[in-house]
C-alpha cells in the first residue's frame, strides 16, 4: 500500500518538476519587466531589475571605507556631518569625491593608511551620499510609471512630480478627473473594448456556420475551396491596407468602427473556419446519426448538439482573436485613424520619435495585458475535460 | 448553459454598438487654453506670453474648420507642437485632428487610398515621393524670403517648393562633459588636427575618447552614416557631399573610402571607442549618450545631434547645461549637416493656409523657439530660444557656412538603407571596397 | 467526393451548404481575395505600379522581362559566384532564415506545448499553469521587445542590465551581444518566438487532448500500459488532424513573422526574414513591385502545406 503510494509520488515528481522548470523559464522575463515598471527611470538604465531588493548601491563601499569614522549614519562626526544636503553637495561627483579625500586633514591623510577607494567605488560612495543627506532619495519602487500611463502623462519629469510642483501642463488637473484624459487610457480602453468585441464575436460565428459546411455536408468543390482557404491565410496584412482603404473611401466606412469590426472579421475569417472545420470534423459520426435518426433537421443539430460540444474550440478562437485584435495597431490606426484612440495607439504615443520615455512603455504593457488575462482565465472553464463522454451510447 | 450564453453575445453586441454609435471617439486634440506653464525641461524659465494671432492670418478659415495632420511626434515633442499652434487655434478657431504615427506604412496607405491628411510633418524623400499630391507653399502663401538662405533648397522638388522646413536640428557637433575636460586638463580643440591630437592624448591617459553606439532596431546604423557625413564635411568639403547626393561622386570613391578608414579606426578599437566594434555595433544611441555623463565616465565624448541633450537631462536630471555637458562644433568642418522636418500639404482649404501662413512668419518663428521644440530656419526664430542648449545651438546654425542635408535621407529609394548595411558590415569586419562598392549599386539605381 | 464521406442519413439539398458558406465566403473575397489579386497584379509592375516590370531591366544584367521583381525577390540576396558563397549567403539571407525560423519554432512550439499540455493535465494547479504559460501571447509586441531587450541587453561598463549578460558575467565569463553575433542572433529571436506562441499551441492541442474519451484512456492503463506508450501510440494519432492544424498554423505564422525581427533587430545582422523584407520593399525602399512580389513568393510557399493538410483530412474522413 504505503510502496504504491511512494511510487505514485515518485512518478508524478517528474513532471511537477517540468512543469515548474517551464513555469519558472516562462515567467522570469516578465516578471523583469514587472519589476521594472516598478522603478524610476534613471534608475532602469543603470541596474538590472534584479537588484531591486539588494542594499543601494555604495552603502557596501560605504560601509568599507567611511563607516568606522562617520557612523552608518554619516552623523557620527560633528564638524563633517555627511547627512548634511550643504557639506554633501560639493561633493557630487566622484572626481570632487577623490579630490576632497586626498587633501590632507590637520596634517595626516584623509583615509589615514587605508588606500583610496577605486573610481567606481568612489561614485558609488558619491550616490550613497547624495541618498543619505537627502539630496537625492530615489524611491525603490514607484507607481508613478503607471501613473503616467494611464493619465497620459507627456512632460519630462513624472505626473507626481510636476503637480507637486505646480507645473503641469495645462490639460491635467492634477485630481481624479485626468483619468479622463483624451490622451491617457481611460477612454481607449472603452475604444478598444467597442473594437474588440464584435470584432471577436462576428468572425466565429460565421466560422462555425462555415465550419460546420466544410466539416459535414457535401458540396461541389468543397476540398478545392478548402485548399484555397489554407492558401488565403498566409496572405500579409500589409497587402490588404491600400485595397481595402480605396474600397472604404468609396464605401465612407473610412473612420468608422463598422469598417474595423468588417476588416477584422475578413482577415480573421480564413484562420477561424480553418480551425472550426478540424475540431467540428474530429467529433463523432455516430453523434450526427444518432441524431439524424430521431428526425433533427440541419440547423437544429447545429444549434443543439454541435454548438455546445465545439465549445473548447470557440473558446480557443475567442481567445486568440480577441488578443489579436486588442493588441493590433495598425488596423486600427488606418482604418479607424489615430482621433479614435485604441489603448494601443495611447501607448505607442508615450514614446517620443526619438525614443525617451519609453520607461512608460514598461507600464503600459502591463496595463494592457490586464484584460486578455481576464478573458483567457474567464474562458478556461470551457477547457473541460470529457464533454464527450457518455454522449455516444455503447 | 447555452441561454445565458447567447444572452451575453446578444448584450455584448448590442451595447458594442450603442456605445460606438453615441460616444465612440475623443474630441479632436485642441491646445490647452493659456501657453504658460508648459511641461519643459526644468532648466528653462517660463515662457513669455505669446502675443495673439492676427485676424487676417486666418486666411479666411472659419472656426470650426478642420485640418487632419499626421506626424511622427508624440509624447513630450506632441505638447510643444500644440503649444506653437494654440495662438493659431485660438484666434481663427481651427480644430486639429492629429494623429501620430512612426509607420511609414500608414502615410503611405493613406496617401495610395486616396485619403491623404491635409498636413504631413514627415522626412525630405516624402515630399520627392508624394510629389503629385502636394500643394506647392508659394500657391499656399508662404514667402521663400521668411527662411534662411539654403534652408528651403531641399524642398524645391522639380522646380516645386513643396514642403517648409520646421524643426532642425544640426548634426555636426560633439557633446563632452567640461567637468571631466577640466580635470584632464583637456581643451576643447578648434581644428581637426588638434582633435585628433586629443583624441590620441585620451587614450595616452587611459580615458576612452568615443562612446559610439549605432544600434537602432531598424534604423541601425544612422549614427555612423551621420559621423561619416561629417568627417566628409571636414575632409572634402560640402559640394563633394552634394556631389553624392546628385549621383556626380559615386559612393565608393577614394574620398569616402578615406573618411570609412577614419571612422574606422575608431569605431574598431576598444582603445578608442567604447567595447570597440562589438560595443558600437551593439550599444544602443541612447545608451551612447549617456556614456560621457555618467558616474565614472566611461567615454569622454559623443558625437551626437543636438536632441542628446535632453536625453542628458532626463537621465541626469541634476547635470546642468554648460557646466556638467556642453558641445563643440566638429572643428574644420565646412558648414554643418543638419535634419529637418518638413511639413508637406495635400490640401488647399483655408485652415491649410492659415496653417502655412502661420509656420512661415515671424510670429510663428518665434513661438517655435520659444516653445523649445529645436531649431527652426524661421528667420523670426533667432533671438527667442530660451533654452541654453537651443541658444548655443542657434548660433552655430545661423553663422554655419553652409548646410549639408543628411545623404541617406535625401538620395531616394533605400539608399538609405544600404549605406547602413555597407556601414555594419563594414564594422564587423568585411572588406570595405566591397562594401561600398553594393552602396554605390544602390545609389545609382536611386538616382537613375 | 462521394456521399460515403459525409453521414447519408443527411438529406440536404443542394442549397444548404451555401447558406451556411455564403457569409464567410462573401467577406472573404472582399477582404482577402481581392486585395490578393491586386497584389500579384502590382507584381508585374514597376515601383510605383505605373508601368510593366520589364521596364526596370538594367542593362547588363539577367532580365526576366515581367518578372523582374521576381528574379530581384529571388536571387539579390545570394552571391551565386561559387557554390560555397552561394551555401554561405543562402543560410544568412532571409530564405536561409525564415528555413531556421521554420524548423525551430515549429517544433519548438509544437512540442513544448504538446509536452505541456499532457503534463498540466494531471496537476491540480493546471488552469494557473497554463495562464502562465499562456500569457506572453497577450503582451503585445512592443511589450515582448522590452521584455526581451531586459534579457538579451549587452552593456559594456560593469554593470549589466541584460539578465543574460548579467549571469554570464558574474559565472567570469564576458559579456556577449546576443542580437548583433550572426547565427547567434537568429537563434536568440526564435528563443523569443517561441517564448511567446508555444502558449498559442498548448491551448489548441490541450482543448483537443480533452476530447479523448477517457474509457479509451482508462482501459489502456488497466491493460498495463506506460503513459509514454499512451501517450503516442492512442493521444497523438486521435490528435493527429489537430496536430496537422497546430503545426500549418504555426508553419504560416512563422511565414507571416516581422514583428520579433523588426522591433529586436531589424532584419540587420543577419537576421532578415522573407516578411522584413517585404516590409522593407514596401515601405522603405518604397518599392511596390518588390514587395508585392515577395508577399506572391510567401504564398507560393504554403502550397507543400496545402497538400499535407487536404492529405491528411482525407485520411480523417475515411476514418469516419
Amino acid at each position: 500500500m504505503s510502496r504504491d503510494r511512494i511510487n505514485k509520488i515518485l512518478n508524478r515528481i517528474p513532471t511537477h518538476a517540468i512543469i515548474i522548470f517551464m513555469i519558472l523559464v516562462w515567467v522570469v522575463p516578465t516578471f523583469g519587466l514587472l519589476v521594472t515598471s516598478l522603478r524610476p527611470s534613471q534608475a532602469i538604465n543603470t541596474s538590472g531589475w534584479w537588484t531591486i531588493l539588494s542594499p543601494p548601491r555604495g552603502s557596501a563601499e560605504y560601509t568599507e571605507y567611511c563607516a568606522a569614522c562617520h557612523g552608518s549614519g554619516g552623523d557620527a562626526l560633528p564638524s563633517a556631518n555627511l547627512s548634511d544636503p550643504q557639506l554633501v553637495g560639493q561633493f557630487p561627483r566622484s572626481l570632487q569625491l577623490l579630490a576632497a579625500l586626498r587633501r590632507d586633514i590637520d596634517g595626516q591623510p584623509h583615509m589615514g593608511d587605508v588606500p583610496l577607494p577605486e573610481v567606481q567605488a568612489a561614485a558609488d560612495i558619491a550616490g550613497y551620499l547624495k541618498q543619505l543627506s537627502g539630496i537625492e532619495s530615489q524611491p525603490r519602487f514607484t507607481f508613478s510609471n503607471y501613473i503616467d500611463a494611464l493619465v497620459g502623462y507627456r512632460g519630462t519629469t513624472t505626473y507626481q512630480q510636476d503637480c507637486a510642483a505646480g507645473t503641469a501642463p495645462l490639460d491635467i488637473k492634477c485630481d481624479a478627473s485626468d483619468l479622463l484624459n483624451p490622451r491617457g487610457m481611460g477612454r481607449a480602453f472603452v475604444n478598444s473594448l467597442i473594437v474588440t468585441i464584435p470584432a471577436t464575436i462576428l468572425p466565429i460565428m460565421f466560422a462555425a456556420f462555415a465550419g460546420y459546411a466544410f466539416a459535414w455536408l457535401d458540396f461541389k468543390g468543397r476540398f478545392l475551396l478548402f485548399a484555397i482557404l489554407v492558401g488565403l491565410q498566409v496572405v500579409p496584412l500589409q497587402m490588404t491596407l491600400v485595397p481595402i482603404s480605396r474600397l472604404y473611401a468609396q464605401l465612407g466606412l473610412n473612420g468608422t468602427f463598422l469598417g474595423v469590426w468588417l476588416f477584422h472579421t475578413g482577415f480573421g475569417m480564413p484562420y477561424a473556419i480553418y480551425l472550426m472545420r478540424n475540431f467540428l470534423g474530429s467529433l463523432p459520426r455516430d453523434l450526427f446519426e444518432s441524431a439524424y435518426l430521431d428526425g433533427a433537421s440541419h440547423w437544429t443539430a447545429f444549434y443543439k448538439l454541435v454548438l455546445p460540444l465545439a465549445m473548447p474550440a470557440i473558446a480557443s478562437l475567442g481567445i486568440f482573436q480577441f488578443l489579436w485584435v486588442w493588441n493590433d495597431l495598425l488596423v486600427a490606426l488606418v482604418f479607424l485613424g489615430g482621433t479614435t484612440p485604441v489603448m494601443t495607439y495611447q501607448i505607442s504615443n508615450m514614446v517620443t520619435s526619438l525614443g525617451a520615455g519609453w520607461h512608460l512603455l514598461t507600464a503600459s504593457a502591463f496595463l494592457s495585458m490586464l484584460l486578455p488575462m481576464i478573458v483567457f482565465f474567464g474562458l478556461q472553464r470551457y477547457f473541460v475535460r470529457g464533454m464527450l463522454a457518455g454522449a455516444v451510447k455503447g | 448553459m447555452k441561454r445565458p450564453l447567447w444572452q451575453l453575445f446578444t448584450t455584448l453586441v448590442v451595447a458594442s454598438v450603442l456605445l460606438a454609435a453615441c460616444g465612440g471617439g475623443t474630441p479632436a486634440t485642441e491646445a490647452p487654453a493659456q501657453p504658460e506653464a508648459p511641461a519643459v525641461s526644468p532648466t528653462e524659465a517660463p515662457p513669455a506670453a505669446e502675443e495673439p494671432v492676427p485676424d487676417e492670418m486666418c486666411m479666411g478659415a472659419n472656426p470650426g474648420d478642420e485640418v487632419s495632420m499626421l506626424y511622427q511626434w508624440s509624447g513630450q515633442e506632441e505638447e510643444r507642437l500644440n503649444q506653437i499652434l494654440q495662438p493659431l487655434v485660438e484666434t481663427c478657431g481651427i480644430v486639429l485632428r492629429p494623429e501620430s504615427t512612426r509607420d511609414q506604412a500608414l502615410l503611405d496607405t493613406r496617401v495610395q487610398a486616396g485619403t491623404p491628411p491635409d498636413v504631413a510633418f514627415w522626412n525630405v524623400t516624402q515630399l520627392t515621393q508624394y510629389q503629385n499630391n502636394l500643394f506647392a507653399m508659394d500657391e499656399l502663401g508662404a514667402s521663400a524670403d521668411a527662411y534662411i538662405p539654403g534652408a528651403i533648397d531641399p524642398g524645391v522638388i522639380n522646380g516645386r517648393w513643396l514642403g517648409l522646413p520646421i524643426k532642425s536640428d544640426i548634426k555636426t557637433i560633439i557633446w563632452y562633459s567640461p567637468v571631466n575636460f577640466e580635470a584632464f586638463s583637456y581643451s576643447v580643440p578648434t581644428t581637426w588636427d588638434e582633435l585628433d591630437a586629443l583624441v590620441e592624448q585620451m587614450v595616452a591617459d587611459g580615458n576612452v575618447p568615443w562612446s559610439m553606439g549605432i544600434e537602432s532596431g531598424d534604423a541601425t546604423g544612422w549614427t555612423a552614416s551621420d559621423f561619416i557625413q561629417d568627417i566628409l564635411l571636414v575632409q572634402q568639403g560640402p559640394e563633394y557631399v552634394m556631389g553624392i547626393i546628385d549621383g556626380s561622386i559615386p559612393y565608393d570613391d577614394a574620398g569616402v573610402v578615406q573618411a570609412y578608414q577614419t571612422y574606422g579606426k575608431w569605431a574598431t578599437d576598444p582603445a578608442y571607442a567604447v567595447g570597440g566594434a562589438q560595443g558600437t555595433l551593439s550599444t544602443g544611441f541612447l545608451a551612447a549618450i549617456h556614456k560621457p555623463f555618467s558616474d565614472p565616465p566611461e567615454a569622454m565624448m559623443v558625437k551626437q545631434s543636438g536632441f542628446a541633450g535632453g536625453e542628458v537631462q532626463s537621465q541626469y536630471p541634476d547635470l546642468e547645461f554648460g557646466v556638467d555637458y556642453d558641445f563643440f562644433v566638429v572643428p574644420g568642418a565646412q558648414g554643418l549637416q543638419g535634419g529637418s522636418d518638413w511639413m508637406m500639404a495635400f490640401s488647399d482649404k483655408p485652415a491649410v493656409k492659415a496653417l502655412v501662413a502661420y509656420l512661415s512668419s515671424p510670429m510663428g518663428g518665434a513661438n517655435w523657439a520659444k516653445a523649445s521644440f529645436d531649431l527652426s530656419p524661421n528667420k523670426g526664430a533667432a533671438g527667442n530660444y530660451t533654452d541654453p542648449s537651443l541658444i548655443k545651438k542657434a548660433e552655430a546654425f545661423y553663422n554655419t557656412q553652409g548646410f549639408t542635408p543628411d545623404i541617406g535621407d535625401t538620395i531616394p529609394g533605400g539608399f538609405g538603407s544600404a549605406e547602413w548595411k555597407a556601414i555594419v558590415d563594414y564594422l564587423n569586419g568585411a572588406d570595405l571596397a566591397t562594401a561600398l562598392a553594393q552602396a554605390a549599386a544602390v545609389q545609382a539605381e536611386a538616382l537613375r | 467526393m462521394a456521399g460515403r464521406s459525409v453521414p447519408n442519413i443527411m438529406r440536404q439539398g443542394k442549397l444548404a451548404p451555401w447558406l451556411y458558406l455564403m457569409p464567410a465566403l462573401l467577406i472573404m473575397s472582399f477582404f482577402i481575395v481581392y486585395p490578393m489579386i491586386n497584389t500579384v497584379s502590382l507584381s508585374f509592375k514597376n515601383r510605383d505600379g505605373t508601368a510593366s516590370a520589364a521596364t526596370t531591366c538594367v542593362e547588363g544584367n539577367p532580365c526576366w522581362g515581367v518578372f523582374e521583381n521576381y528574379r530581384i525577390a529571388l536571387t539579390a540576396e545570394f552571391d551565386t559566384r561559387t557554390f560555397s558563397s552561394f551555401w554561405r549567403t543562402f543560410w544568412v539571407s532571409s530564405y536561409g532564415n525564415t528555413i531556421k525560423w521554420i524548423f525551430l519554432m515549429v517544433s519548438g512550439t509544437v512540442g513544448l506545448g504538446l509536452m505541456f499540455a499532457v503534463l498540466a493535465d494531471r496537476v491540480k494547479y493546471e488552469a494557473l499553469a497554463k495562464a502562465i504559460i499562456f500569457m506572453p501571447m497577450a503582451v503585445s509586441f512592443v511589450g515582448a521587445g522590452i521584455i526581451w531587450k531586459f534579457v538579451y541587453d549587452y552593456g559594456t561598463q560593469q554593470v549589466q542590465i541584460g539578465l543574460l549578460n548579467a549571469i554570464i558575467t558574474s559565472l567570469g565569463g564576458q559579456p556577449t551581444a546576443f542580437l548583433t553575433i550572426p547565427q547567434l542572433n537568429t537563434v536568440a529571436l526564435i528563443v523569443v518566438g517561441v517564448w511567446i506562441w508555444t502558449g498559442f499551441c498548448m491551448t489548441i492541442l490541450s482543448a483537443a487532448l480533452k476530447s479523448v474519451p477517457d474509457e479509451i484512456l482508462e482501459a489502456a492503463r488497466v491493460d498495463g500500459a506506460t503513459e509514454w506508450t499512451i501517450f503516442w501510440r492512442i493521444m497523438v494519432p486521435i490528435i493527429l488532424p489537430t496536430i496537422t492544424v497546430v503545426v500549418t498554423t504555426m508553419v504560416i505564422n512563422v511565414l507571416k513573422l516581422f514583428d520579433i525581427v523588426y522591433v529586436m533587430t531589424g532584419g540587420n545582422f543577419g537576421t532578415n526574414v522573407i516578411a522584413n523584407r517585404m516590409y522593407t520593399e514596401m515601405y522603405t525602399n518604397f518599392n511596390v513591385g518588390r514587395g508585392t512580389a515577395v508577399a506572391v513568393v510567401l504564398v507560393i510557399a504554403i502550397i507543400p502545406f496545402i497538400y499535407f493538410n487536404i492529405r491528411r483530412f482525407l485520411a480523417q474522413e475515411e476514418m469516419r
